[in-house]
């Protein structure tokens, strides 16, 4: 496909390295000296210097035959007036990256109105995956497919757990009767897809499917029934705390925002007027302890320095929050800080990207089965893809245990009928299903890879 | 400072005076009665405000010149506005001439007068009318209909509109005060025609009105508006109440955004203290009636009146139990909204203010807690919330000032309290001796001329006089 990418800041250049590595034509256009001489230097694209939102600029970096515009500069306007170019220029699809605050309640007619294909906000999109962190308080991250139906939780297994030391097996019938499945263990870095032989260990990282009730119940089955949050401590005042605070005020979660510009926290007060808002240094010490921090039940770190991020929230857990989630978007602290007993790290670039490449790999599956949903479980290249069945799709109506499907491959859920079923050997698939894929090793690209070459 | 625009506009308005007590005049001559009073005020003053509307001024024109100005013109419309009562003969003295007319341009309904009734209609008539005015504003009645009067008119409105916060309808000032006045006489109308359905004869009910929508106070009848039907009384409440709230609320609502003026954070407060007034009034006033609807008539008449700084009775509540009394006093304190024809502190500072005490109890608590203060969604600036808070300690030192001049007359103390609240936040009449069946004119010269001072001092709410009063004001 041939992609721009307008803008080459953090999420520009870091889809730019994906996109090129999975075979694209990437063009990057930036306005700035230092910018292109990066890109230019570390990936395998082409650049063009000048300003993102210039019809002649764009024409010049051959937008009329693009099949993907990205608009990712730092400024709103700029991104909208871009992809608006694009599309008139002849783009086939336009992405613009719309992410203050003030355009929240616009972005329906926005995106109409500016024939924009879609928008991204990479702050919202992360509020929203720390939000679901702090619905299930147990598990190490949370992803949902199906719009919310159903959920994956990544849960850190420790010695006392009832199910260390079992192999999938024994445990089957347990995890029949709530419903919910094993999809994907992380073991030192490793990732597997569990079969009957596995055995859980404390330290893995147990991926469950499942619908939200199923696994709050199998959560408690397993002793692991936390308490819902009711009050939250944010450090810093960036708009992914302000998405945050917006997100859990109305779920009725007290929250204390402590921000250390004071304009910022004005405002901050002006949009939040139900929230706490606090001036002051939230790494100091001497300011969390007289605001009794640690009577709340959650703590999430999320200033402009992902250092600081990750120190306050070591700290906070040592002080013995309940819950901390830190954001951090430099792949090698999260392995370190992982290691002290940190769960939760979310990384908004990561979180970008991810809808990103969901939304390349469905313009380009040509078949029709829409992926309409992509996580990257793991750095170590494990994902886990939802796809929209349709009539094209193969081997529809043949049971599951008669069908092969490739090593490292798993059918993880699927919507039949709008039922969430937990797929047995009995499971048919059928056109209008949506299907939860488990992928290692390999990306998967269009529903067709689970099966062998030789099935199609 | 400007001096000759500043004569320049007060000599306008002395034209438009002229201009205005033409109506009197012609009551007067309706109803065969000396047009003499009217006109040997009117020529004069035609004569003196053209003369200085020739001058030649600059148009500069800073907020220092907007708010001196504003005073000026206020005690000038007070002092020539006396003149008619007192060429009629039917005052003891000047002084008395100069409290009745101020308590009217004010809208404060405290009178000198014993006996209303036996004083000419044409007299009575610029009495009321003179409250019409002043309600709404005369600086915003020259804007709106006679609007070359200088440059920057928005300084005006701001130092006459009652109520912290100056809103703005539409872009420009003079379009504005067109709607405002537009609004106030359609409000005027409406009630003339209620009252005159309702039984009222036609002279009284316009000149209720006009009493009445401006939150004025003044009656024709020594009864007030005990000696009205109750339709009538009905309808002074409603419009009393409407003459308290935002005039900006009712174009909100004509202009099809009533949701936005139902979520005015100063009208839920204004009807919450209303409701919460009548309630209580009504529980401790009820043993002392026969019926039930008796006593909540009175009740509730009496809070919309005291409420709206209109100071009506349709009862004597300087018998009521202490409790009742009580409660009147401290609705004296509330007024009406802001950018209403309501007196007194406001219910939009009052909400400020105690908005600004919890921020200040969640300090304590939470020493670095950033919060801003919020009207209807809007932040408020500090330097605002600052203005209100000296607002309101004026206006504190003020009732205590002129409570102790009071009571160097001899007057006691719930008397000059009172007495002082009255005139400073417009209401009018207070408790006891003052009460609503007593009336001023036991005062000596010296008093009423303070009075006088501290009406026109409460309706600009303090600043433009304060402005006038200080010497650096007229240093060059």
């Amino acid at each position: 496909m041939k992609i721009l990418i307008v803008g080459a800041g953090k999420v520009g250049a870091t889809l730019a390295a994906y996109l090129s590595h999975e075979d694209h034509d990437i063009t990057i256009v930036d306005n700035n000296d230092a910018a292109i001489h990066r890109a230019s230097d570390t990936l395998d694209v082409m650049c063009i210097k000048g300003p993102g939102a210039a019809p002649s600029v764009l024409r010049e970096a051959g937008a009329a035959e693009a099949d993907l515009v990205l608009a990712t500069t730092n400024m709103d306007e700029v991104n909208m007036l871009c992809a608006l170019t694009a599309k008139r220029l002849g783009a086939k699809y336009t992405i613009a990256r719309i992410r203050d605050v003030a355009y929240t309640d616009d972005l329906a007619s926005l995106r109409r109105d500016l024939n924009i294909d879609s928008v991204i906000n990479p702050e919202y999109s992360t509020a929203l995956e720390i939000s679901r962190l702090l619905r299930f308080p147990a598990a190490a991250n949370v992803d949902t497919f199906f719009r919310g139906r159903v959920e994956m939780l990544g849960i850190l297994l420790r010695k006392e757990d009832p199910i260390v030391g079992i192999p999938l097996s024994e445990l089957f019938s347990s995890t029949k009767k709530f419903s919910v499945l094993f999809s994907a263990a992380e073991r030192k870095g490793d990732v597997i897809i569990p079969d009957g032989s596995f055995v859980p260990t404390a330290g893995d990282k147990l991926y469950i499917t499942g619908s939200s009730s199923d696994l709050a119940d199998y959560l408690r089955s397993l002793g692991r029934n936390v308490p819902a949050i009711h009050s939250v401590f944010l450090i810093g005042g960036s708009r992914i705390s302000h998405y945050l605070a917006k997100l859990l005020l109305p779920m009725g979660v007290r929250v204390t925002l402590v921000e250390n510009d004071e304009g910022l926290c004005r405002k901050l007060s002006e949009w939040l007027p139900e929230a706490l808002i606090l001036h002051g240094d939230g790494t100091d010490q001497e300011l969390l302890a007289s605001e009794h921090f640690t009577e709340n039940d959650a703590f999430v770190a999320l200033t402009g320095r992902d250092e600081d991020n990750l120190i306050s929230a070591l700290y906070a857990k040592q002080q013995g929050i309940r819950k901390v989630v830190a954001k951090s978007n430099r792949d090698n602290y999260t392995a370190v800080v992982r290691a002290a007993g940190l769960e939760s790290v979310v990384a908004p670039k990561l979180i970008t990207v991810n809808r990103i490449l969901r939304l390349v790999r469905g313009l380009q599956d040509k078949s029709g089965n829409v992926m309409t949903a992509l996580y990257r479980i793991t750095d170590a290249g494990t994902e886990a893809a939802e796809f929209l069945l349709t009539e094209n799709t193969p081997n529809l109506g043949v049971p599951l245990k008669d069908l092969t499907i490739k090593k490292g491959f798993l059918i993880a859920a699927l919507l039949h009928q709008d039922q969430v079923v937990i797929p047995d050997g009995s499971t048919a698939l059928s056109a209008g299903d949506r299907v939860i894929v488990i992928s290692h090793g390999q990306g998967i690209q269009t529903f067709r890879d689970i099966f062998p070459d030789k099935a199609q | 400072m400007n001096y000759k625009l500043m004569l320049r506009m007060l000599g306008r308005i002395l034209q438009l005076e002229a201009l205005l007590l033409l109506l009197p005049t012609l009551v007067a001559l309706l109803y065969q009665e000396s047009p003499r009073p009217f006109l040997l005020t009117l020529v004069p003053i035609l004569i003196v405000g053209t003369l200085l509307s020739r001058l030649r001024a600059k148009a500069d024109f800073f907020s220092r010149e907007g708010f001196a100005v504003v005073g000026m013109i206020w005690v000038a419309l007070c002092v020539t506005g006396a003149f008619p009562f007192w060429l009629s003969g039917e005052f003891a003295t000047f002084w008395d001439c100069l409290f009745e007319i101020t308590s009217g341009f004010t809208t404060s309904g405290a009178t000198i007068l014993a006996d209303i009734e036996r004083l000419p209609r044409g007299i009575l008539f610029w009495r009321s009318f003179s409250s019409w005015i002043g309600g709404m504003g005369i600086l915003l009645f020259t804007l709106a209909f006679l609007p070359k009067v200088g440059g920057r008119n928005q300084i005006l409105v701001q130092a006459e509109m009652p109520g912290p916060l100056a809103t703005k309808l539409v872009p420009k000032t003079v379009q504005s005060s067109q709607i405002l006045y537009g609004l106030y006489i359609a409000l005027t109308a409406v009630e003339i025609l209620a009252l005159s359905i309702a039984g009222m004869p036609f002279y009284d009910a316009v000149v209720s009105t006009f009493a009445c929508v401006c939150t004025g106070g003044f009656c024709v009848l020594n009864a007030s508006f005990a000696a009205y039907n109750t339709a009538c009384q009905i309808i002074a409440i409603v419009f009393m109440i409407l003459g308290s709230l935002n005039f900006a609320l009712f174009f909100l609502i004509l202009t099809g955004r009533v949701r936005q003026a139902l979520k005015s954070d100063e009208l839920r407060f204004f009807l919450l203290a209303a409701g919460v007034g009548s309630v209580l009034v009504f529980a401790n006033i009820l043993p002392l009636y026969d019926s039930i609807g008796e006593a909540l008539m009175d009740a509730v008449f009496q809070v919309a009146s005291i409420l709206s700084t209109s100071g009506f009775s349709t009862t004597d509540y300087n018998l009521w139990p202490p409790f009742s009394q009580t409660i009147l006093v401290l609705l004296m304190f509330i007024g009406g909204c802001s950018g209403s024809t309501a007196g007194s502190i406001k219910c939009g500072r009052l909400l400020l203010m105690f908005r600004c005490a919890r921020r200040s109890i969640l300090r304590l608590s939470h020493p670095r807690a950033v919060k801003v203060v919020k009207l209807d969604g809007k932040i408020v600036e500090e330097d605002k919330l600052n203005t209100i808070f000296a607002f309101f300690i004026l206006f504190c030192i003020l009732l205590v000032i002129g409570c102790v001049v009071v009571t160097l007359d001899g007057a006691n103390l719930v008397t000059a309290f009172t007495t002082s609240l009255g005139a400073l936040t417009n209401v009018g009449p207070g408790l006891d001796m003052v009460g609503p069946m007593g009336n001023f004119s036991f005062y000596s010269g010296p008093t009423k001329l303070f009075l006088s001072l501290m009406m026109v001092v409460g309706r600009l709410e303090i600043f433009p006089i304060l402005l006038l009063l200080q010497p650096s004001t007229w240093r060059r």
